[in-house]
């Protein structure tokens, strides 16, 4: 511990005589030397920093030795370069050596030695800054930009290649610190882009050899980019406009239909409520009330004739070969008639409607248009011919032709295989190929002998034979209209079929009414459809002793023309009533098929292929099962004829 | 704690009291390319000046192709215009004992390649000199094909100098000051014709061209030697 701290003491004492002897005066501090540099690698210059110097005047001398070689040179010159510099001239300076440099301070006192510096004049290049540097304006598709450009340092000898120099720039907005820089690389030219508009730019460039330092910066060069319109901004501008009127157009739109809007969105959900039922009612208790309320006249049909209706009846009619066939094609026919109610399609989706009078109005309202003019047409003469004419074949087609009105458009409707697949109606004629015929044939033989069709409909109500007569004639006059189109292969069965119909039916008939109708009996009168009027009315005419009139006998007797189909009863039986001025016309069943065929014929007669009417009356009464239409009132609603036709 | 500090207390004191040795004990041994400093290597290393030996060389010869060509265009009519070695026109360097063949090159060895190089530099100093004082002399000539003569002379000069270095560095031969051809082989004679004149100027300007391609070679063989020296052409 102590030995350290004498020996600094006497170096301190040392150091400090020269100034104990009270003089100022001292050898002079140590220079160093500061940096050397060449700006173009053929010459370089050594700057150094003079020390403290002591009090006296200071002379410096730089000397220098060139690599391995101890050979001593004093500076060449010490005044081309400045104060306290030396400048090596090309000739002194060599690449392939290295320096040593060191920088002499003598004093009277003494002298002192710097440091020495070894020098590789290769890396101490710094090159002077870039000359001639322009900056001009200029447009690309509208957006300006700056070019810049330079030259090297007129020292560096660059194009030679002596010196390979990279160059980088610097560019800053006036009244900002930052400095954007940019390489160039060895290019002597740089585009500046995404300007500003009226901006005044500076813009300064430097350069660097491969091995050395960046140059000073040159000297700044001011640009100013003139004012330009920001395209892109107008344009985000206008949509920007457009997109807010849009708006507001679309807010008012939204205003005025905000009440259709909400039913729309919103559709209010409809609340329990029953037609007549009155909750203040229920509050107050009395049920009698409300419950009357509710009771609706007319349903359930309380008429015994309606109950009776509603019964099913079928007269069986025992018919061999041709009923057995029947049968057995009666379940295909069945499958048919779903087939084919399937396969055509019907605004109406066939069931359903059959219930609601409205749509059977609408249909045979269609229907009966069609029926109207062929109606007129034949009605009387068919009367007569037809008789054998059906016997023969026509009658199947015929009534098929009256049932199914969509025959003139040449589909099956769905309608009569709706009615159809009655199971117990397998009276299809054998020789049935086309489902539809099959359908008609079923159908016919349904809807014009309930009961003959098959054994099982033996119990059907008279009615429906005695129907059988009347629409025969019916159907006669109806089937002209069609029968060239339809088959003729049933005739055979269906001859047989409809012979035998006609006299089950008219056996049927003869009982029927017993059972269906009402307890006046009356005799089964013939009627003849003469046309259905606006208000979609079969008006009927009554025959005389089952002839037809002929041409002249539709207008027997008008003012019982008017018949109204009351309703189609469980026999798929059309009620027909006729509205006869004091009269009551009975129809059976069978009538009001025949209207239904008839309906069913007119329009369908139209058309060639209409094949389905009989269906048609089966099938409106299959509809209408449960609205047994009394024929005793003899009213029978339209609706349900036009619901033949309809399909 | 006193310990510690008494240590580097004595260690400091001798650290001032020495300082002037440490000037001279402590140098770099090895050399490293720090930019910005002043300190570097007391020598290049050998690697380096063969480096740079070569791209000097490289330099020389890319002006003075420039050159030669520039002074045919001017000056030489096209049908004199020399695509091969013409009998008439002899360069000068011929009589030097340089490999000319590549066979010859391949078994040359170092020290005789680098020697071949400063032959060629140093018999070409002179006629540069003389070259750039007769284009002076022509009308015409442009001031860019005078630049170029004297740069080649100037680059030619420092060529020797770094070919000196180089060969005491590597085959750690004294300097040699001596030139090969210091005389002999060129002849300042003034000829009457012009063309005549034009002709050897430009014979001249081709046969250095020529022969600074040599130098390349030469230089970049050698340092191919240096690095891999079975895969050398």
């Amino acid at each position: 511990m102590k030995k350290p701290s004498e020996a600094v003491l006497l170096l301190l004492l040392l150091f400090f005589t020269p100034h104990a002897k009270g003089t100022r005066f001292s050898p002079p501090g140590k220079p160093a030397l500061t940096r050397c540099r060449s700006p173009e690698k053929e010459t370089f210059t050594c700057w150094w920093e003079p020390g403290p110097d002591g009090g006296l005047t200071t002379t410096y001398a730089l000397y220098y030795r060139k690599e391995n070689s101890e050979a001593v040179y004093e500076c060449p010159d010490y005044h081309t370069a400045g104060e306290n510099s030396c400048f090596f001239n090309k000739n002194d300076t060599s690449i392939w050596v290295n320096y040593n440099i060191t920088v002499v301070a003598t004093n009277t006192l003494g002298s002192t030695f710097s440091d020495p510096v070894d020098i590789d004049v290769v890396y101490i290049v710094k090159p002077n800054p870039p000359e001639k540097l322009t900056v001009t304006v200029m447009e690309d598709k509208g957006w300006p930009f700056l070019r810049v450009s330079w030259e090297p340092p007129h020292k560096a000898d660059t194009r030679s290649g002596w010196i390979t120099l990279i160059y980088e720039l610097r560019v800053k907005l006036e009244g900002e610190d930052d400095w954007e820089m940019h390489l160039a690389g060895q290019q002597k030219t740089f585009n500046i882009f995404s300007l500003r508009s009226g901006g005044t730019y500076h813009v300064q460039v430097r350069c660097k050899p491969d091995h050395g330092f960046w140059s000073e910066w040159s000297s700044t060069s001011y640009i100013k980019v003139p004012d330009y319109f920001h395209r892109e901004k107008s344009a985000w501008i206008l949509i920007m406009v457009f997109t807010a009127f849009i708006f507001l157009i679309l807010t008012w739109l939204l205003h005025m239909n905000s009440h259709s809007l909400k039913h729309c969105i919103l559709p209010p959900v409809p609340g329990p409520k029953i037609r007549g039922f009155d909750e203040k009612l229920l509050k107050n208790g009395k049920s009698e009330d409300i419950f009357s309320a509710l009771v609706v006249s007319g349903f359930p049909p309380t008429m015994s004739s309606n109950c009776e209706d509603l019964l099913v009846e079928y007269l069986e009619v025992y018919v061999p070969d041709e009923h057995e066939l029947m049968l057995e094609e009666g379940k295909d026919l069945h499958d048919h008639c779903l087939k084919s109610e399937g396969s055509t399609s019907d605004n109406d989706s066939g069931r359903g409607s059959c219930d609601s009078h409205t749509l059977l109005m609408d249909k045979c309202g269609e229907a009966k248009e069609q029926g109207r003019q062929t109606e007129q047409e034949e009605r009387p003469v068919e009367t007569q011919r037809h008789q054998k004419e059906w016997n023969e074949d026509t009658l199947p087609y015929a009534h098929e032709d009256t049932v199914s009105p969509d025959m003139s458009s040449g589909r099956v409707k769905t309608w009569p295989s709706v009615f159809c697949p009655l199971p117990q109606y397998s009276s299809s004629p054998p020789n049935h190929t086309s489902s539809l015929e099959i359908a008609k044939q079923h159908c016919l033989s349904d809807s014009l002998f309930p009961p003959g069709s098959t054994s099982s409909y033996l119990t059907h109500p008279g009615h429906s034979t005695k129907e059988t007569l009347g629409p025969s004639r019916w159907e006669f006059s109806l089937s002209n209209k069609q029968p060239r189109s339809l088959h003729p292969q049933m005739q055979t069965r269906q001859q047989l079929q409809a012979r035998s119909d006609i006299n089950l039916s008219n056996v049927g008939c003869e009982q029927a009414p017993v059972g269906l109708l009402p307890p006046t009996a009356r005799p089964t009168e013939y009627v003849e459809v003469q046309r259905v009027n606006e208000e979609d009315m079969v008006l009927l005419k009554p025959v005389a002793s089952g002839r037809g009139c002929g041409d002249g006998c539709p207008r027997l007797r008008q003012a019982e023309d008017y018949s109204k189909v009351k309703g189609v009863n469980s026999d798929h039986t059309l009620l027909l009533q006729r509205e006869v001025m004091g009269e009551e016309a009975e129809r059976c069943p069978c009538q009001d098929q025949e209207t239904n065929g008839e309906t069913d014929s007119c329009i369908t007669s139209s058309t060639v292929t209409t094949t389905q009417k009989p269906p048609a009356c089966n099938y409106t009464a299959a509809a209408v099962q449960d609205k047994m239409a009394p024929t005793v009132s003899g009213y029978v609603d339209t609706a349900s004829i036009f619901t033949l036709p309809t399909y | 704690m006193n310990s510690m500090t008494g240590t580097v207390a004595w260690r400091a004191v001798w650290a001032a009291l020495l300082w002037p040795c440490l000037l001279t004990a402590a140098m770099p041994l090895d050399c490293t390319e720090e930019q910005g400093s002043l300190y570097r290597c007391p020598s290049i290393s050998q690697e380096k000046l063969l480096d740079r030996v070569i791209q000097h060389a490289e330099l020389i010869y890319r002006v003075s192709e420039e050159s030669c060509a520039m002074f045919e265009e001017m000056f030489v009519p096209f049908p004199l215009r020399l695509q091969r070695n013409q009998a008439g026109y002899s360069c000068i360097t011929k009589a030097l004992p340089i490999p000319s063949s590549k066979s010859e090159i391949q078994h040359i060895s170092d020290k005789w390649l680098l020697h071949s190089v400063l032959m060629l530099v140093q018999s070409w100093i002179e006629p540069l000199v003389y070259l750039q004082t007769t284009l002076d002399r022509y009308e015409n000539a442009p001031d860019m094909l005078l630049n170029k003569t004297k740069w080649v002379s100037d680059k030619l000069i420092s060529l020797e100098q770094g070919v000196v270095v180089l060969i005491r560095k590597m085959l750690d031969e004294g300097m040699l000051t001596t030139t090969y051809n210091e005389h002999g082989l060129f002849q300042y004679d003034a000829l009457p014709d012009m063309l005549e004149s034009v002709m050897r100027d430009y014979t001249l300007i081709s046969c250095f061209k020529k022969d600074a391609h040599k130098m390349e070679v030469f230089l970049k063989l050698l340092k191919c030697r240096q690095s891999d020296n079975y895969n050398c052409a």
